[in-house]
């Protein structure tokens, strides 16, 4: 038994070496949190909540390990490469003065061209009211440029898109190996292709590269008809909020959110703002997709652009012989129609 | 006698890495990517379509036995704009095809070169953003 002079000793070392709940409570809410290394910057949602079972994190809509204590705070966020590989952004900080400043480093199992680096936070702006429309000129070719995006790789699936996903089959279910479209909420976020935008009174229409799909964007408020079926790219209304042009894509066709397979229920809805950088070299995007079939809170995806009138959109010649002819020689022509349903 | 050539490392070519072959598809579900070989054959076979150019090349190995390997490069749209063409690589050439090895030991690899007799190298390298 400790004697009570031992007792207070005690009691006044926890008080001291316990994280006041203050400065912990500080954390909560959002935050827009900046990477920077020597690759292009990378920007994020990080949303901070408390609850009894202790803090959970979210960057990008997806979960992520936490650890706050005190004014530290360490967030993992797992993140796949350019190859699909799963790799983690390890972020190490402190809350000073309403903002979170630290290093974060990079973990994975196989050695990684993803660099270390510094980030930072600041509380996330509370939602404006739409300002006047002031639209910009959007019209050209846009060729993708590299960072923004975290790649942020799982999601917060509902059990049911967890017992969907656990069962996907990476390559045989994607759709484009069979030359199938992955739908507007895959095709926005690639890397690798451009799109042009077209501007004509009371319409945009984007022209993608890949998998030569069109996409009309009505801005005069053109309803949708009666019945318009569900497609891979949707029904697109747009505004202009000052000078950034957004899109609200509805009544998207069940598919998949990127190739790792997470899924996309008929009904699904898209929210994009799109801006142009000072220079108006620069187009800038971020992706929200509300799906709560599939989805506890929206996925995030940002990408950007730059202006390249050097290009031209190349034609999109597709041919899935290659995807059966492989299915055929592996013997697995029958795997693939059993698992016709995945389709639907 | 072709031989093949296979140079399994564990790791490195991150300069040249998957990532920079890979458009829009998983690499990570069909390929190895610390795992990379060099065959020699002769090209039977021209696919210059998407989602993927690919080209078959029969290869014999030290006992004779040819064996068929199917190589992919990235998408024709992208190759395209590095000058890489539908009659870059034709039907009968002979040529030395280095990239990364397939899943499972199937005889699929990922292109990273391409190089001919006269040394001329075609490089399915794409230094693609996120």
């Amino acid at each position: 038994m400790f004697r009570p002079a031992h007792r207070y000793l005690i009691l006044l070392l926890a008080v001291i070496t316990t994280p006041s709940p203050s400065a912990e409570t500080g954390f909560a809410g959002d935050w827009m949190i900046e990477l920077h290394s020597a690759d292009a910057p990378i920007t994020g949602l990080l949303q901070l909540e408390k609850s009894a079972a202790g803090w959970q994190g979210y960057v990008e809509g997806g979960p992520v390990d936490v650890t706050i204590a005190g004014k530290a705070i360490e967030v993992r966020v797992d993140s796949r490469d350019l190859s699909g590989f799963v790799f983690y952004r390890v972020l190490r900080g402190t809350l000073d003065d309403g903002k979170l400043v630290g290093h974060f480093t990079i973990e994975r199992e196989r050695a990684s061209t993803e660099r270390e680096g510094t980030w930072t936070g600041v509380r996330k702006s509370p939602q404006q009211p739409i300002d006047d429309p002031q639209p910009v000129d959007l019209s050209g070719i846009w060729t993708p440029a590299r960072g923004v995006d975290f790649r942020k790789y799982s999601m917060d699936l509902t059990p049911q898109a967890e017992e969907w996903h656990g069962n996907y089959l990476m390559h045989y279910d994607q759709p484009n190996v069979r030359c199938a479209s992955v739908g507007i909420a895959a095709m926005v976020a690639w890397g690798a292709y451009p799109f042009e935008i077209l501007e004509t009174p009371g319409r945009l229409t984007f022209l993608y590269e890949v998998d030569s799909e069109v996409r009309r964007i009505y801005l005069d408020g053109t309803p949708q008809p009666e019945y318009y079926p569900p497609s891979d790219m949707g029904y697109s209304n747009a505004y202009w909020d000052g000078s950034e042009l957004v899109i609200e894509t509805v009544n998207l066709a069940a598919n998949v959110r990127d190739f790792r397979g997470e899924p996309i229920s008929d009904g699904a809805s898209m929210l994009e703002r799109y801006w142009l950088g000072d220079d108006g070299k620069t187009l800038n995007a971020v992706i929200e997709l509300h799906d709560p079939v599939n989805y506890r809170r929206p996925p995030i995806r940002r990408r950007m652009w730059t202006r390249n009138p050097e290009t031209r959109i190349y034609p999109y010649e597709c041919d899935p012989e290659s995807f059966y002819r492989q299915m055929y020689d592996e013997g697995r022509m029958d795997m693939y129609f059993e698992r016709a349903d995945r389709r639907n | 006698m072709l031989r093949i050539l296979l140079a399994v490392s564990a790791i490195g070519l991150l300069l040249c890495g998957p990532a920079s072959v890979v458009a829009h598809h998983s690499f990570a579900a069909e390929f190895l990517p610390d795992e990379t070989g060099t065959i020699s054959g002769v090209v039977t076979q021209v696919w210059f379509k998407n989602p993927h150019a690919r080209y078959y090349i029969e290869v014999s190995d030290d006992d004779g036995q040819v064996v068929t390997w199917d190589t992919r490069a990235n998408s024709p749209s992208l190759l395209v704009r590095k000058g890489w063409t539908k009659e870059s690589i034709k039907v009968g050439d002979q040529v030395t095809v280095h990239g990364y090895l397939g899943r499972d030991g199937r005889k699929l690899m990922s292109i990273i070169t391409v190089t001919f007799p006269d040394g001329t190298v075609l490089r399915d390298k794409q230094e693609e953003p996120n």
